[in-house]
């Protein structure tokens, strides 16, 4: 599977040249480029590089700064981890930006997925009201969510509990039969089995030696000489 | 006419030329007005030696003796500098421009030595900054808005030389603007009054303007694709001063990306230049350290010795924690060479009580000197009070919340290591920490195992593959491990020495048919 994580294919010519020429840093279009976010926000893709190039503009342009699309910005880049846009993001805000209330509390929930504390990160998220109103603009955010960590489980394990399940994607009953169900995998006595896939079946492989024709070509060149 | 005798026969002049009173320039009390007034007593301070060398260095610059100019700028305006500046700066370009007859363009050049010059000896005042600066502009706008291209050529090092100097003034004056604390109202009253001044705008906008003109872009795509050199290179980039500064200035945006923090940005900027795209940092690091410590000797003497091993040892220390953060097999050499620098960290750096201060000190020591774009806001009577923006320290926080959710990782790693099959309980209390805990730890350990892997199209763009040789899987409350092993290489090996092995044999057809 190719994964070009960095164009979808659904962005915009506007926007492509817009970000591969030197507009990038036009003040002028940054709010072609906030639209093109709020698009984002409500079809459930999303286009780093893009959003990268608004940071940019307010990172030289300070006055500019719109603190919602910020915002924003980084819940679209939750939805993204393990993807490093994250931490791209936060490389482009100033450090008072960094040290305010809802960075800070997007940072903290970045923390928790990182460390692939999934359980926890939803008693976080569901803890505290603030979490659904930061993450209101972006369409899906709790899907998205559930989606990577999925993922996540798919690569590390074979089977597993029932009830871990239940927790790690913050599902109960039907929804959670109905999630197994569209993943494909399958449930019984408890137990929840994922079907083998390159990253969860740990095989034992010996890499040997794979030498090329292209790297024999001038020794063979040397044989003709003769 | 060699001006390296000249330099030895100067030498029994010696006597005179320290008899000269050390010029102690006015330019911190008297700002502007210096220059001016400096210019009287400063032509008889000139020795001989340095007059002829400028004379000389002017003919060379209007006949475009690029060989001539390489060994000028490499060798005699180094050795002139030990002999006479070691402790002062040049000549004031006034005081020699009677010997250049006014020639604009060559004073341009020579102030760009003038001024690098004091950066590299000596401490460069605000005046000294902005001149510096306002000698760039009028160095780009001579090689950029003249009608048609310009006739100078100049050797290549120098020209990578200007690119290089003009970031790292840039940078300079971003952490000089930064650090307002004991700045003189003056000073401050500069830098309010004079903001575009090392802007981030104009810096970028020279090295794009660089990169447009020389249609090196078009050029790289040219030569990576086919097509006509001539017709893609256009009127300017077929001459080598655009060509090279446009072919620099894209190495120049890579870097000032990186200095703002634009990782994504930087690496995009090196889209058409041809690089060894191999898997993550590790290879291209170990690829550019065995060329060092290959071409080691033949740097011994140069001046650019001691930088190349600043960098070197700075890589050695990114690539620690690389190896840390991510097991990889490295190159023998490399490897010897890393235990040897770095024996200790690397060691600390799988212990979770001390792995973080260590990744801090590592990261500090090897980590570009980011800097803050705007510096502070001057029209904020508060601002004086206020702790300033170190960007080095934000980024550095940033680096080590990263890195802190994977010390436990090597430990975790060293256990896995001695088992096929292993149940959680028992490897969490190897751990001291609880089952719940050993699960997320492994699952975050499973999805830091998997990186974006270059295969083709831009450098941005990837398949997902696993980079480590140990592989496991969870069956509920069970771990299943595995372990690959990489079987010895020898095609490589053999390869080259049957390559150089031909070499020697056609040399010695081609001595014994002579």
């Amino acid at each position: 599977m190719v994964r070009v994580s960095n164009t979808p294919s659904s962005r915009p010519e506007v926007i492509q040249s817009l970000i591969d020429g030197v507009d990038r840093y036009n003040p002028d279009n940054v709010s072609i480029l906030e639209e093109y976010l709020a698009a984002q926000c409500s079809n459930k893709e999303c286009d780093a590089m893009a959003n990268l190039a608004i940071l940019k503009l307010y990172q030289f342009n300070p006055h500019l700064t719109n603190d919602q699309v910020v915002n924003n910005i980084l819940v679209k880049a939750l939805t993204t981890l393990p993807e490093p846009d994250f931490n791209l993001c936060l490389y482009l805000l100033n450090e008072q930006m960094v040290t305010e209330e809802p960075v800070v509390r997007l940072v903290a929930l970045q923390d928790l997925i990182e460390q692939a504390c999934f359980a926890d990160f939803w008693k976080v998220y569901e803890g505290d009201d603030i979490y659904k109103e930061l993450t209101a603009e972006v369409l899906g955010f709790e899907d998205l969510i559930r989606n990577n960590f999925a993922n996540a489980i798919a690569m590390t394990f074979q089977s597993i509990e029932l009830e871990s399940l239940q927790a790690y994607l913050n599902l109960k009953g039907q929804a959670l039969t109905d999630f197994i169900k569209t993943r494909e995998w399958t449930e019984a006595n408890g137990v929840v089995a994922i079907p083998v896939n390159k990253d969860n079946e740990a095989k034992t492989t010996v890499l040997t030696e794979n030498i090329k024709f292209e790297q024999l070509t001038k020794i063979i060149g040397h044989s003709n000489d003769a | 006419m060699n001006y390296e005798e000249d330099i030895d026969i100067a030498s029994e002049v010696d006597l005179v030329v320290s008899a000269y009173p050390v010029q102690d320039d006015g330019l911190d009390e008297e700002l502007l007005a210096a220059d001016q007034t400096t210019q009287q007593y400063q032509e008889v301070q000139i020795p001989e030696v340095v007059k002829n060398f400028i004379v000389f260095f002017h003919r060379n610059i209007l006949e475009n003796n690029v060989y001539e100019l390489h060994s000028i700028y490499e060798h005699s305006f180094n050795k002139l500098t030990e002999k006479f500046y070691a402790k002062e700066s040049w000549p004031e370009p006034e005081a020699i421009s009677p010997l250049v007859n006014d020639d604009q363009v060559f004073l341009t050049l020579y102030r760009e030595l003038y001024y690098r010059h004091i950066y590299s000896r000596l401490t460069p005042t605000i005046e000294h900054r902005f001149h510096s600066y306002e000698n760039y502009c009028d160095l780009f706008n001579y090689i950029l808005n003249s009608e048609g291209p310009v006739a100078l050529e100049l050797p290549n090092q120098w020209l990578w030389d200007i690119i290089d100097e003009f970031i790292y003034q840039f940078q300079s004056f971003c952490n000089y603007r930064n650090r307002i604390k004991n700045k003189t109202d003056e000073e401050l009253a500069f830098l309010r009054d004079n903001s575009q001044i090392w802007s981030c705008y104009s810096v970028l906008n020279v090295l794009y303007s660089l990169i447009q003109k020389s249609r090196i872009t078009e050029q790289l795509l040219v030569s990576k694709n086919g097509g006509d050199m001539q017709e893609a290179a256009g009127e300017y980039g077929s001459r080598p001063l655009y060509k090279m500064l446009g072919y620099f200035s894209i190495v120049g945006l890579l870097r000032v990306h990186c200095l703002l923090g634009d990782f994504t940005l930087a690496l995009k900027m090196m889209d058409n230049i041809e690089l060894n795209k191999k898997q993550a940092c590790h290879h291209a690091f170990s690829h550019i350290l065995t060329f060092i410590n290959r071409t080691k000797q033949y740097h011994t003497r140069s001046y650019q010795h001691d930088q190349i091993n600043k960098k070197g040892d700075q890589m050695y220390a990114l690539l620690t924690m690389c190896v840390t953060l991510c097991p990889t097999r490295l190159d023998e050499n490399i490897h010897s060479q890393l235990r040897e620098k770095y024996a200790e960290q690397s060691n600390k750096l799988t212990k979770p009580e001390e792995a973080l201060q260590v990744f801090e000190e590592l990261f500090l020591f090897a980590c570009p000197k980011f800097i803050s774009p705007n510096g502070p806001n001057l029209d904020d009577p508060e601002v004086m009070n206020l702790t300033p923006f170190e960007p080095v320290q934000h980024y550095t926080k940033i680096f080590l919340a990263e890195v802190r959710h994977s010390i436990l990782l090597p430990t975790l790693r060293s256990y896995l290591k001695l088992y096929t099959t292993m149940g959680n309980a028992k490897l969490a209390s190897f751990l001291e920490i609880d089952p719940e805990q050993l699960r997320t730890l492994l699952m975050m350990s499973k999805i830091r195992s998997r990186q974006t892997k270059w295969v083709s199209g831009t450098l941005l763009e990837g398949e997902y593959q696993g980079t480590s040789d140990l592989d496991f899987c969870l069956k509920e409350d069970m771990i299943h491990i595995a372990e690959s092993k990489v079987g010895r290489r020898y095609g490589d090996w053999f390869l080259r020495n049957i390559n150089k092995f031909q070499d020697i044999l056609g040399g010695l057809e081609l001595t014994t048919k002579a």
